[in-house]
């Protein structure tokens, strides 16, 4: 019953972390700060996706994948809203870290499924860990460039120094590469059909199907 | 058949075109295989891997099928070894303070390169490996693969700049730039290479041993 006592724990902080959020909502309402409110808004709602993903499709996320998801968001908003970017050296590669282990988390995610439900496509396990670097540095790298983007279009600063973005991408491949090692291990205990089915992908897709085929009568 | 195709095939069999194919592959190589040794005695650590990389995906076929006609299409050859072209020429030194937009020619060289080793990979995997892809995985496989090299790459520069004291990074803007050129040059070859094996002729095809390589598994 331990496991269940964790998991237990991690939803209550998971609901401690949303009510940051909010918080730091109300608290930009009030004090007129009104920069990082669209962040906390954004991160509640995508927050709240592997719930609406639970109720709607009946799939399933692990719960230490959301908690992760809820911490990421945590740490980008609060900690920023509470100037940690500015304040605490490094802040940013911390953000950079979570948030690449959650991209490759999820990657690995998709990757899994897609090699579960496509037939024609079969990944064996170095080639998923090679894929889940790869990804999570492709992702970096696109967000760089919005980040880039951004800074030229809007005159914000996202991006302080070549250093700065060069070492944020070198965080990313660390982030990578630790959940493509942690994911190579994991399937080695567990199958991938096994893992597939915990996120109950089988449900999910009846409940698509159904929802299109409505659609279609409807149409 | 099982014997013909490993021993390769008889002189009398190959016609005039395929004859030339071969040459013009085999000689592009040849600038890739010269520009790497160039490249190592000037120690530049990451050309060198890109060259070696490069080289050994394009002998693999060769080696393993013992057959010399089995080499890249010639297009794509030159197409992998055009940057390492461009890195090593002295003339690219000069023409980058003439024209602005050299830099921009070099960087979509690159990523072509860089997205037809994906390719190339997606390929080779699928011939050596109990690796499996459809179409549209192969196309995102290209495209992501190319962007993370970009980004590997300008990492590794980074720390190569800091380690060694070399200046081959600018200023954050021109590794953006760069780095979005990847982008547009990753995205239209993952178009590219998906066009170039629909339209490619059958029967080229086959002479090259690309067989239904990109096809759904037979």
């Amino acid at each position: 019953m331990g496991g269940a006592c964790v998991k237990e724990r991690l939803k209550l902080l998971s609901r401690a972390m949303q009510a940051g959020m909010v918080a730091v909502v109300m608290a930009g309402l009030i004090t007129g700060n009104f920069t990082w409110i669209p962040a906390a808004l954004l991160s509640l709602f995508v927050s709240e996706v592997p719930s609406l993903l639970r109720r709607d499709l009946r799939l399933v996320l692990p719960i230490e994948l959301n908690f992760w998801i809820v911490l990421a968001l945590f740490f980008h908003v609060v900690a920023g809203f509470s100037g940690f970017y500015d304040r605490v050296p490094g802040w940013d590669h911390i953000t950079h870290v979570l948030s690449a282990s959650l991209v490759a988390a999820l990657g690995f995610v998709l990757v899994v499924s897609i090699d579960k439900y496509v037939d024609s496509i079969y990944l064996p396990r170095p080639f998923l860990a090679f894929f889940i670097v790869m990804f999570t540095m492709a992702f970096g790298v696109v967000w760089e460039l919005l980040e880039f983007g951004n800074d030229q279009l809007t005159g914000s600063r996202l991006q302080y120094s070549l250093s700065d973005s060069m070492i944020d991408m070198m965080f990313d491949a660390f982030g990578g590469t630790i959940v493509a090692t942690a994911g190579a291990h994991y399937l080695t205990h567990t199958s991938p059909e096994r893992f597939v089915e915990s996120l109950q992908l089988d449900h999910a897709r009846e409940r698509v199907t159904k929802l299109v085929e409505r659609r279609r009568g409807m149409s | 058949m099982e014997a013909e195709r490993h021993m390769g095939r008889s002189i009398a069999s190959v016609t005039r075109d395929q004859i030339l194919e071969a040459e013009l592959s085999w000689i592009s190589s040849l600038v890739l295989f010269y520009s790497t040794v160039y490249l190592v005695l000037r120690l530049d650590v990451l050309w060198v891997v890109f060259g070696i990389v490069a080289l050994s995906l394009y002998v693999l076929p060769i080696v393993t099928s013992r057959d010399p006609f089995r080499a890249l299409p010639w297009e794509m050859t030159i197409v992998l070894s055009l940057p390492i072209l461009l890195h090593v020429s002295e003339g690219s030194r000069a023409l980058r303070e003439t024209a602005v937009w050299w830099d921009d020619l070099t960087s979509l060289a690159f990523a072509f390169s860089t997205s037809t080793i994906g390719f190339l990979l997606t390929i080779e995997l699928r011939m050596f490996t109990s690796v499996r892809m459809n179409r549209p995985f192969a196309i995102f496989f290209v495209i992501m693969f190319t962007l993370a090299i970009s980004g590997f790459w300008q990492v590794g520069e980074y720390v190569g700049d800091v380690v060694f004291g070399t200046q081959s990074q600018a200023t954050n803007g021109a590794v953006m730039g760069i780095m979005l050129w990847s982008l547009v040059g990753g995205i239209a070859m993952g178009i590219v290479y998906d066009v170039y094996l629909k339209s490619m002729s059958a029967k080229r095809m086959k002479a090259l041993g690309l067989v239904s390589l990109w096809e759904e598994p037979v």
